[in-house]
């Protein structure tokens, strides 16, 4: 379980990123959180894994306090959280394998991972990683020779790999094309399903909200300002949230191809 | 969409700006600056002149081919000077990496090892490697030891200083993901910015190692061994032809190391 209470950040220079937010999520929800840019989605996700240091109130996970542990309590809190990054955040000009070994590192001693020296049954997790994201294959492929859409999937697969309670996803198809960005979101709710991970979502696609969420969240000026389900959501809400209308650019308004078949082979052709 | 606009005669264009006189200013001042500094030091025409007339000059010809090609004279010197720069290139690299690593502000572990990483460093490279070269001579006798040492504290202080700017330059993402992870400080560098970084870091060291020839030529005129001993020697004793053989012996040597290093570097980055 997670709970923030009265939770505030802000960052040096004096911006408010997040103002006295109180929030607690379940084992297991698939939360969306949505908002403009600014508006402290991403400063959330990263207060709760300590990349971004909470500077008032308390965050509890699973009965440890992030804010203010050690380095080592920190390592322990992350290795719990996979994360997954807007930009991917790959090393390019390494192997698809050796990024996925990244999700490991909270597992194995600092000198076995500084020499590259990683057992075995560490290389098996992360070639199970890729299998489940379906892109096995490209394992000892140079990750920037993937597609943008594999290069996600490669992100997941590491945050996979960590054998993570909760799932942090940081716009995770906002550098992705319609097409691909619904095979990615389709991955992180089966990841959800079926491995029972907490899953949080930052999204700014408000269709793509409504349609992978079941509770959401929404963030204005680090204000929490809704928090319901997603079924009593209306245009209304949205509204509200952005304190605007909505219009073309907060919708996907997508390619409607679920067929996953139609999904690899456009990310074949991405790859082309 | 607008329909593209019908080009005129320039009624409607802005005027060209004119010249800076700024410009103008620099010039003059540059010129005036090289008149004053050349009075000061003495520097004339004529007497330049007769540098390039003094007979001195007769002594480098005919270059004495059948001393200058054998073994003893010039090829093991030569051998010398490369395992002088080889061994300094390793050390000096190897030395560089994790050091270049606390030099740089995306990859310090924490803020005293930064500062006092960079000030020895700044240190280290403030001192000529000519002048390592004398000091390591007077400390532990003059040869090919001395020289491999001396160049090996050069190499090091050249290879912080590119590589740790690179590493500065990085994509900090890919460390960024490593953290998240719960990586600890080294082992998430390691995965998460080297790679970035290891082209440049092979292609710097091929350039150290150029450098480290040329420089062990030059070392060896203080004593630090190899071929510039040679060329010192020779030296002493006026004999310049013997000497511009051997220059060219050298030219051709480096030359060839050059474009191999090149070719290299240029697959790399």
């Amino acid at each position: 379980m997670i709970r923030f209470d009265n939770v505030s950040v802000t960052y040096r220079g004096g911006v408010k990123a997040l103002r006295n937010i109180d929030l607690t999520i379940e084992d297991g929800e698939f939360v969306v959180i949505v908002g403009l840019s600014g508006a402290g989605k991403s400063t959330l996700l990263r207060a709760l894994n300590g990349l971004v240091p909470a500077t008032g109130g308390s965050i509890d996970f699973n009965g440890t306090e992030v804010v203010g542990a050690s380095a080592a309590e920190m390592r322990e809190i992350r290795s719990d959280m996979g994360m997954i990054f807007q930009t991917f955040n790959l090393a390019l000009r390494t192997t698809v394998i050796n990024n996925v070994l990244m999700g490991r590192l909270s597992y194995v001693p600092a000198w076995r991972s500084t020499f590259g020296l990683w057992p075995a049954e560490e290389r098996v997790k992360a070639m199970q990683a890729l299998e489940r994201v379906g892109i096995v294959d490209k394992a000892y492929v140079r990750a920037s020779d993937l597609s943008g859409g594999q290069q996600q999937r490669v992100g997941i697969a590491r945050a996979l790999a960590q054998e993570p309670k909760v799932m942090l996803a940081d716009e995770p198809v906002a550098a992705l094309d319609p097409v691909t960005s619904r095979h990615v979101m389709g991955d992180l709710q089966r990841i959800n399903q079926d491995l029972g991970i907490t899953t949080l979502v930052n999204l700014h696609f408000l269709d793509l909200a409504r349609e992978y969420g079941r509770r959401l969240i929404g963030l204005r000026d680090g204000y929490l300002v809704y928090d319901g389900d997603i079924d009593d959501v209306d245009d209304q809400t949205f509204m509200e949230i952005y304190g605007r209308a909505i219009t073309e650019e907060d919708l996907m308004a997508g390619v409607e191809l679920a067929d996953h078949e139609a999904d690899e082979a456009a990310a074949e052709v991405a790859d082309e | 969409m607008t329909d593209l606009a019908a080009p005129t005669a320039g009624a409607e264009w802005p005027t060209r700006p004119r010249p800076r006189i700024r410009s103008f200013v620099i010039f003059a001042a540059l010129v005036v600056f090289t008149i004053y500094a050349g009075r000061e030091v003495g520097f004339t025409l004529s007497t330049s002149w007769e540098i390039w007339t003094n007979p001195l000059w007769e002594k480098f010809w005919p270059v004495p081919w059948d001393w200058v090609l054998t073994r003893e004279n010039v090829f093991d010197p030569l051998i010398e000077t490369f395992q002088i720069a080889i061994v300094s290139t390793i050390i000096g690299c190897s030395l560089a990496m994790p050091i270049s690593f606390a030099m740089s502000r995306l990859t310090a572990p924490n803020r005293p090892t930064y500062y006092v990483s960079k000030s020895v460093m700044n240190v280290v490279r403030a001192v000529p490697d000519l002048f390592w070269a004398k000091l390591l001579v007077t400390a532990i006798g003059i040869g090919a030891f001395a020289g491999a040492w001396a160049l090996s504290i050069f190499s090091l202080a050249v290879m912080v200083k590119l590589f740790s700017e690179t590493i500065d330059g990085a994509d900090p993402r890919p460390l960024e993901a490593a953290q998240a992870a719960g990586g600890r400080h080294t082992p998430s560098v390691r995965m998460g910015v080297l790679p970035t970084v290891f082209p440049a870091y092979v292609a710097y060291a091929l350039y150290v190692f150029e450098l480290n020839i040329r420089a062990s030529i030059v070392l060896g005129l203080v004593g630090a061994g190899g071929v510039g001993r040679v060329v010192e020697a020779q030296r002493q004793f006026f004999r310049f032809d013997r000497i511009l053989g051997i220059l060219i012996i050298i030219f051709c040597v480096v030359f060839v190391i050059e474009q191999i290093s090149v070719a290299l570097r240029r697959r790399l980055v």
